[in-house]
């Protein structure tokens, strides 16, 4: 485990975080599972890094957590947007298609 | 934002449930990595290892999570001044020295700044301030000065009525009386003002009304306006005082006003009567003291120019008889009129103060300079265990400010205290403020001071922290450099200096004192006791009711057993005198009018005060009212108009010859500016001589004294004097007996305030100092304790190891006296207005303070030293 790292962009944790959970509500581990799901494999986000964001997340109000029963009857932080934190993932959604779609003009031009 | 701010509360107050709530998520995710690889085929307790190893330790984690939580800031500090608190309990001499220390300098430093508050910042308690203002006079060209000017009568009418642009007033001094309302009699301060005095003042009564322009005509009606407090005192505040009479100098007065609750006026009186001033009389000197209050819609500028045109007859006749100076009046801001005497000594007290707390300031920066050096395994530890430089510093910032704290909060209660010594010191009235307050201001100033002082010495510890070398302060050895000696021998050699300043300072002012109080005074002081009398009484106005006092008064304390001779004068040695013209009327020096000292006298004042008679005779029970009019002159006198011959069997004013000649007694200077105690040019005359004119007048500014003279101490003496003056007048106060000593006394009040006031700022500093050398020399011989171990041992003897630890502190201490005695070469030039018979370059103090010093400095680096002695070489040796 663990051999491909790369490091993520900063800013996107936040981003990632978002949508991993916008589907369903994660525990950390789980946030960590989904994020290198959605991506492939391509990306795997120490929990050094993940549980800071997701408790400076919750501070700012974008998460609520809850303690539930996982899915092996473990109790376990599971993690859910709030409206704020819907329109957060929007808002991070759209500014990072305008930066590729800028990135992208950039390195294709001649 | 209300979720974040219940984060933050939550965060700092339920640390502990936050704290567990992310151990659980920790240890449920541990759980959950665990059972995931429990899935792949792995045992639990391999399984448990890899998630761990996934996780990344859960410590970690946690740190970095509290790294991101809301409140860190408050969190850190909380803790750094939690662990502060621990270190600086563990080290409590440390912690108390550097308390204390902070506290007196914090203390001095609050109590005089409270001073100058009052006399430079604060405005004055009236209505608009910035208008309110006085008139000085500067004369430039043969002679110089720029002061306050007091007025006469003449300059007063002029003022009062050429000038529109101010409100102006005066007022004629304030002295102590007699108020007797129905059978209650108070002794109150009654302030002698003219109409329009309140107005000026912006003070309104609030009862009845100020004085009217007819109130206040020569010769107009006895009215009085009470203060808040006498009004309350004598009647009861109730509003039908108004018209009542009151008994002043044995004469009714009407009241027509009382001033509102706390009201106070330059003279702070509690009875004011109308001045009435003329241009004879009072008014035909320069007696009276003028407040101004610019009219809305005028400036200073228009005031001055105003004035200046009013007073043109006046600066032109001061001109023709000055030749060659020029004068001009102008306004001052009555805020800087009042204070302005008191400035030069209120400054240098603030500026010692100042040198107290650079001093402290060096001490506490040599004290925790060397306490991180001793720390410096510890922090070697921490910052080799990971802990960045920044958390160190913070660290020693956090102590710093935490004893600034505790000594900051001790030194402004140890001001007020200081304030309150200080001001007991002070004569009742001395200062032109009601009260000195520890106002917002002051505490304001003592914070920043206590802020100033904690980065002041906290700076150079976290310096040296941040140069710390990890490999040899983790292997407990080279402790403290070279350099940082050094270092602390400069700061040394700086406090030092400055003490040097402020000892040289104060052994000039004792030696002026010593000076003043040891002139010849030219009379036997001892023996003599005095009692003061006030005479401002109007059935004393008529020569032959005061004759008949005085002369059965003096022949009633003749009679007391065991004293040997009494008499009655106007003044006495020590104290301040009467001034008058005086005009020669033969010789050469026929014509010549100048000033001179005038003492009234009873026969028998020469004897009793034992002054030496140099020519001619002293006066007789026959100079009486009808004989020839004579005088008596000193040797001032004699020299001064006729050149030291002898002035026996001249004339003077006239009619008056001149019987004999006595010797100078040194007097308070009116005349002239210069020591408070001085030898001037008067003539006695006889008090049976002294006309009506004189009487009405004198009273209201002097009062006589009856002097008697005993051959030891006797019993009951002072009530004995009491009897005899109440047979001649049962009427008459008497301020209490005392001896001449005590007039001499109150003489040099202000001498000896200024000495003691510097010369406790000066004993500060070598306190201070002394504990800084002390503390280094201590502290070398704990560092070097094995290096001398080894030298004895090697052969070195006790002495040899003592000299080289003394010489390090006692070099610094002797380069900073070099220092000092520089720098006080140029700084003491500025006491040169204070100092009397003394130079500023004054060998027995120099001499003083260079052995106060080495004794101080020989102290401090011994006692420590001693400590060699008992330093057992194998013991030091077996350390290894």
């Amino acid at each position: 485990m663990g051999e491909k790292r790369t490091d993520l962009l900063r800013g996107t944790l936040d981003l990632l975080i978002l949508k991993a959970l916008s589907l369903e509500p994660l525990h950390g581990v789980g946030v960590s599972r989904r994020i290198t799901q959605i991506t492939k494999g391509a990306f795997q986000v120490s929990f050094g890094s993940l549980f800071p964001s997701l408790h400076r997340m919750e501070e700012k109000g974008w998460l609520e957590a809850e303690w539930h029963a996982s899915e092996n009857n473990r109790r376990a932080k599971y993690y859910r947007l709030t409206s704020s934190g819907r329109a957060r993932l929007k808002a991070e959604e759209r500014d990072w298609k305008e930066l590729v779609k800028i990135m992208r003009a950039a390195v294709e031009s001649a | 934002m209300a979720g974040r701010i219940v984060s933050l509360f939550r965060n700092l107050l339920r640390k502990r449930a936050v704290e567990q709530a992310l151990d659980d998520e920790l240890q449920s995710s541990v759980e959950l990595l665990t059972q995931e690889k429990m899935k792949e085929g792995l045992s639990h307790s391999e399984a448990r290892r890899q998630a761990l190893i996934e996780l990344g330790g859960i410590e970690q984690v946690k740190e970095e999570v509290r790294n991101v939580r809301l409140g860190r800031f408050l969190d850190n500090l909380a803790r750094d001044l939690r662990f502060a608190v621990r270190q600086l309990r563990r080290n409590s001499g440390f912690t108390v020295t550097v308390i204390v220390t902070l506290a007196l300098a914090i203390g001095a430093n609050t109590a005089i700044f409270s001073v100058i508050n009052v006399l430079m910042l604060k405005s004055l308690p009236y209505a608009h301030p910035e208008r309110l203002g006085t008139i000085y006079l500067r004369a430039t060209g043969s002679s110089v000065s720029n002061e306050r000017a007091a007025i006469d009568g003449w300059r007063w009418e002029l003022l009062r009525d050429n000038v529109p642009s101010l409100i102006s007033a005066v007022s004629g001094g304030t002295s102590g009386v007699n108020l007797q309302a129905g059978s209650r009699v108070q002794y109150v301060r009654d302030g002698r003002v003219s109409a329009r005095y309140f107005d000026v003042l912006g003070i309104q009564p609030i009862i009845g009304r100020s004085f009217s322009v007819d109130e206040d005509r020569p010769h107009g009606p006895k009215v009085a306006i009470l203060s808040y407090g006498v009004c309350r005192n004598l009647f009861g505040s109730d509003a039908g005082v108004l018209g009542r009479a009151i008994l002043l100098r044995g004469e009714p007065y009407a009241v027509v006003g009382v001033l509102p609750q706390g009201a106070t006026t330059p003279g702070s009186s509690d009875v004011y009567t109308p001045l009435q001033p003329s241009r004879a009389g009072e008014g035909g000197g320069t007696n009276f003291d003028v407040i101004t209050r610019l009219n809305s819609g005028a400036s200073w500028e228009q005031a001055n120019a105003e004035i200046q045109r009013a007073w043109e007859p006046v600066t032109q006749s001061m001109e023709k008889s000055n030749p060659g100076a020029h004068f001009m009046y102008y306004s001052v801001p009555l805020h800087k009129g009042e204070t302005d005497t008191l400035r030069p000594q209120a400054l240098a007290l603030m500026l010692s103060a100042g040198f107290i707390l650079l001093i402290a300031c060096a001490n506490l920066a040599g004290l925790t300079l060397v306490r991180v050096l001793r720390r410096a395994p510890e922090v070697a530890t921490r910052l080799a265990l990971g802990a960045s430089g920044w958390q160190i510093q913070r660290q020693f910032w956090a102590e710093s400010l935490l004893l600034a704290l505790a000594g900051g909060a001790t030194g402004i209660g140890v001001g007020f205290l200081a304030l309150r010594g200080l001001l007991s010191l002070l004569p009742e009235h001395f200062l032109p403020v009601a009260s000195v307050p520890l106002d917002p201001r002051v505490l304001v100033f003592s914070a920043l001071i206590t802020l100033l002082t904690s980065v002041l010495f906290g700076m150079l510890p976290a310096l040296a922290a941040s140069k710390l070398d990890l490999r040899s302060s983790m292997a407990g050895r080279a402790v403290a450099g070279l350099g940082s000696v050094r270092l602390r021998q400069a700061l040394i050699v700086g406090e030092v200096s400055l003490a040097v300043v402020l000892l040289a300072g104060t052994g000039l002012l004792i030696r002026s004192l010593i000076h003043l109080e040891t002139l010849a005074p030219g009379f036997n002081p001892d023996g003599v006791l005095v009692a003061k009398v006030s005479l401002d009484d109007v059935r004393y106005h008529d020569p032959a009711v005061f004759r008949k006092l005085l002369d059965e008064s003096a022949t009633a304390m003749r009679r007391i057993p065991g004293v040997e001779d009494a008499a009655v004068g106007l003044s006495l040695p020590y104290e301040r005198t009467l001034n008058d013209q005086v005009m020669l009327s033969d010789g050469k020096e026929a014509g010549l009018q100048d000033n001179t000292d005038v003492v009234y006298v009873t026969p028998g004042y020469f004897e009793t005060l034992q002054m030496p008679v140099l020519a001619g005779r002293v006066f007789s029970d026959a100079d009486g009212a009808t004989a020839q009019r004579v005088a008596v002159v000193n040797q001032a006198f004699a020299r001064k108009f006729y050149g030291g011959t002898n002035p026996v069997g001249r004339y003077i004013n006239q009619d008056t010859l001149i019987v004999g000649e006595v010797t100078d007694v040194s007097v308070s200077s009116g005349l002239y500016e210069g020591a408070p105690l001085m030898s001037e040019q008067t003539m006695y005359i006889p008090a049976a001589q002294v006309g009506t004119g004189y009487l009405s007048l004198v009273h209201v500014w002097f009062q006589p004294d009856w002097i008697v003279r005993t051959a030891g101490p006797v019993e009951g003496l002072s009530a004995a004097m009491q009897r005899a003056l109440a047979s001649a007048d049962p009427n008459l106060p008497s301020s209490g007996v005392y001896g001449m000593k005590d007039l001499q006394a109150r003489t040099l009040a202000m001498q000896r305030i200024e000495v003691a006031l510097l010369g406790a700022m000066a004993g500060l500093a070598l306190l201070l100092s002394t504990v800084g050398i002390f503390a280094l020399v201590a502290n070398l011989v704990a560092q070097r304790t094995r290096e001398i171990g080894i030298r004895m041992a090697l052969g070195s003897t006790v002495s040899q190891a003592m000299l080289q630890i003394v010489r390090s502190g006692a070099g610094a201490s002797l380069l900073g006296l070099l220092v000092g005695l520089a720098l006080s070469a140029g700084a003491l030039r500025v006491m040169r207005s204070l100092l009397y018979g003394v130079d500023v370059y004054d060998g027995p103090t120099l001499a003083a303070v260079v052995f106060i010093l080495v004794c101080a400095t020989l102290a401090a680096t011994t006692l420590p030293a001693l400590k060699i002695a008992s330093i057992d070489p194998a013991h030091t040796l077996r350390e290894e």
